[in-house]
């Protein structure tokens, strides 16, 4: 997601995507996606 | 720490004996679906209803490639077993009316369901008021097949047995309307069907506005695929449609008048009946909505998502509807147990098919801002367009599984 966001890592449409999140946000995506989905509604708290 | 409290707050009534918080949503297509599964899926503890008149559903997205000849209506058509496999109580009947003091809706049935909060994803209903001549009848003769079902297939069916050398005319809205890109998808689908089976043909599509979605790249597409195939009149250049003759399928412009071998009238659309009937609407016809809660404006404990609600920035499509039913449902289940909603983020990704093997896609991330659904800044966009022809194969071939993993994950 962070390469995508970077622009590092080719794409068709998660380049355009990832652009709208924070490194923040995209920890959280990243660790719900891990299976962690306590870390991430922790990480997702304002 | 919310989420412990939350099943904590949520199992107790059950250990009292008491009956479940209740959560009714109205309509079964992409967003009220996709919202039922969200909601019994994260909260088990909720007894959820989904009330849908129709026993099969068939989605408008892919219903242009049956347009063109290019894929059976079958494969566009689902079910709701699985979701009542999951747990939701699938309700084929109509809701007749919403009390919310009482919080109950009515089915056309005489039933009576209370609800401690109603989701209400009614879709569209098409303003058959809005262009003279074009009614219900004149439907049947000109057909919208902006729902998909039997008017997808009287397109189908009348784009086959028109003469080589006739024309096609179609007509867009002025915005907002379900759906940005599809008329210009059909109309490059349709030339598709043209082109190999009618290469004497002609399309005008006649525009009620200046620009629309992805509007460079269909242009350079038409351009590459389809040289002087389709027309495209904009609003500046007469495109606006004011009424229509179905006995001689005559379209008129302010400037004009087209006979036309196959008419596609696409109406303007508003919030179906039902939102009208819940008092959700407001007086342009869609209902407003908070963009953290996506609860009406309107009326307090109904909340209205996909295709209905003013979404701001977020476009009338599937992926919206499908997005926008998970931050609903995390946000009914929130309030349900005493807790503020949390700030969503939402995405939307359109892709749209140039030719069976030429994909083009428009991707926006949303937040809330000023009481809107806003694009964030920086992000989303249309896809280059001087990518090669590899891009675009890629990108039929991504609509594809998008397509496959919706419809997998809200209906299978």
């Amino acid at each position: 997601m962070l390469a995508f966001k970077a622009g590092t890592r080719a794409a068709t449409v998660m380049d355009r995507i990832a652009k709208g999140f924070s490194d923040e946000e995209i920890r959280a995506i990243a660790q719900w996606l891990g299976g962690d989905a306590g870390a991430s509604a922790r990480a997702a708290k304002p | 720490m919310a989420a412990g409290g939350a099943a904590a707050a949520l199992g107790a009534p059950a250990v009292l004996g008491q009956a479940a918080p209740r959560v009714v949503v109205v309509g079964g297509g992409f967003a009220g679906a996709s919202c039922a599964r969200a909601l019994k899926a994260e909260s088990p503890g909720l007894a959820v209803t989904l009330v849908e008149p129709a026993k099969l559903y068939v989605t408008c997205p892919f219903s242009n490639l049956v347009v063109a000849g290019l894929r059976d209506l079958a494969a566009l058509q689902f079910g709701y077993e699985g979701i009542a496999r999951a747990g939701i109580d699938v309700v084929h009947q109509s809701v007749v009316g919403v009390d919310p003091d009482a919080r109950r809706v009515r089915l056309d049935d005489g039933t009576e369901l209370g609800y401690a909060r109603l989701v209400m994803a009614p879709g569209v209903d098409l303003n058959l008021d809005a262009i003279p001549g074009y009614d219900q009848a004149a439907a049947e003769i000109m057909p919208h097949a902006w729902k998909a079902g039997p008017q997808t297939l009287l397109l189908r069916d009348q784009l086959h047995s028109m003469p080589d050398g006739g024309t096609v005319v179609m007509s867009a809205p002025a915005n907002p309307f379900r759906c940005p890109p599809g008329p210009y998808e059909r109309a490059s689908l349709i030339a598709h069907f043209l082109k190999t089976r009618k290469p004497r043909a002609k399309l005008i599509l006649l525009d009620g506005k200046d620009a629309f979605s992805k509007q460079k790249l269909f242009e350079a597409a038409w351009q590459e695929l389809y040289p002087g195939l389709i027309e495209w009149v904009s609003l500046s250049f007469g495109g606006r449609v004011t009424g229509v003759d179905a006995a001689t399928r005559t379209i008129a412009t302010e400037f004009a008048s087209h006979r036309a071998d196959v008419a596609n009238i696409i109406p303007p659309q508003r919030a179906a009946a039902v939102a009208r009937i819940a008092g959700v609407a407001d007086q342009t016809g869609w209902c407003p909505i908070d963009p953290v809660s996506f609860e009406s404006r309107l009326v307090p404990g109904i909340h209205v998502i996909g295709d209905a609600a003013i979404g701001g920035a977020m476009p009338k499509s599937a992926f919206t509807a499908n997005g926008q039913a998970k931050v609903c449902a995390a946000a009914v289940a929130a309030l349900i147990d005493g807790r503020q909603p949390i700030e969503p983020k939402l995405i939307n990704t359109c892709y749209s098919f140039v030719a069976p093997d030429y994909g083009i896609s428009i991707a926006g991330v949303f937040e809330p801002r000023d009481g809107l659904l806003a694009e964030v800044k920086g992000a989303g966009g249309v896809s280059p367009l001087d990518a090669p022809r590899t891009v675009r194969t890629l990108e039929a071939g991504y609509a594809e599984s998008w397509f496959q993993t919706v419809t997998h994950e809200v209906f299978a």
